[in-house]
């Protein structure tokens, strides 16, 4: 499997590092117990299409996001995640 | 208040040993570690990307680089590390941490990494074939031309790779700048993928 990163280009996967679904949102502070620990600890095992975090630690230190396919390991897309690459991602 | 006696040491010190290596005859591959450099690294803050470009334009006289390559200049190079960040690679105290805070003082920040990498230069007829043991990137002229830099891995460890200008002989000379500590490994890593080309062992106070 190789990753396009937006900074790089073309890269192998042994450059990048896994950390998962990309879709969970930090809780408002005053959400609750259920809502944080639905955020902290659950998770959907999607087969099929999501949305996954990757950190490209062997290249350019970026974090990135990335819509992949489970289960035939198809990229969609690639964009850097918020706050990497200050000049690319307007947030 | 203890005093210190700092001794600047090459990370390659004990490693390199100057003088042929591998297979006899005419050495197919020059292993040249260059010391005593001055190294800055330059991150823009977040949004200012525009104004270090325009610093570096002032300051340096080419602009950054946005993608990942390597701009010369007559007395240093700006080597993309980065989204918004770049190497200041140059020698003799000129662009050293001091010399450049100034400039970019309200745009980036930076940090001195002249002793925390070493700088290893490839080149010779098979310069190229050696690399390709370690690295994934595509070498090939075509891919991967003068001035064209990446940020990757060769043997699992973080390299700045770029090529240089070509030598007097016309032939590609490619830069790898690694860890200091991890420095050693890597070299062994280049010895034994080099090795049956034959390698001309040498280090360099020049570029």
């Amino acid at each position: 499997m190789r990753i396009v990163c937006p900074f790089c280009g073309e890269r192998e996967l042994g450059e990048f590092t896994y950390l998962g679904d990309a879709k969970p949102q930090r809780p408002a502070a005053d959400a609750g117990e259920d809502a944080v620990y639905d955020y902290v600890y659950l998770r959907d095992n999607i087969a099929g299409v999501m949305s996954e975090h990757w950190y490209h630690g062997g290249g350019c230190r970026s974090w990135l996001k990335i819509t992949r396919n489970t289960l035939t390991h198809e990229i969609s897309a690639v964009e850097p995640a918020a706050g990497a690459g200050a000049a690319k991602v307007g947030a | 208040m203890v005093e210190f006696s700092w001794v600047v040491r090459s990370p390659l010190e004990h490693a390199l040993v100057a003088g042929p290596y591998g297979a006899s005859g005419e050495a197919g591959v020059s292993l040249t570690e260059i010391r005593n450099f001055d190294l800055i690294q330059v991150m823009a803050r977040r949004g200012k990307a525009t104004e270090v470009a325009t610093a570096a334009k002032a300051r340096l006289g080419v602009a950054a680089p946005e993608t990942p390559k390597a701009v010369q200049t007559s007395d240093a190079a700006l080597i993309w590390s980065g989204p918004d960040q770049f190497l200041v690679l140059s020698k003799g105290g000129k662009h050293a941490i001091n010399q450049l805070s100034q400039a970019f003082a309200s745009s980036a920040s930076l940090s001195d990494q002249s002793h925390a990498r070493a700088l290893i230069s490839i080149s010779g007829a098979k310069a190229r074939a050696v690399l390709a043991k370690l690295s994934s990137i595509d070498l090939h002229p075509d891919a991967f031309p003068v001035g064209a830099a990446a940020a990757t891995s060769m043997d699992h460890t973080s390299v700045t790779l770029w090529r240089g200008d070509d030598g007097l002989n016309g032939q590609a000379v490619f830069n790898v700048l690694v860890f200091a500590t991890f420095a050693e490994s890597l070299w062994h890593t280049m010895l034994d993928s080099a090795a049956e080309y034959g390698v001309a062992i040498s280090h360099s106070e020049e570029f």
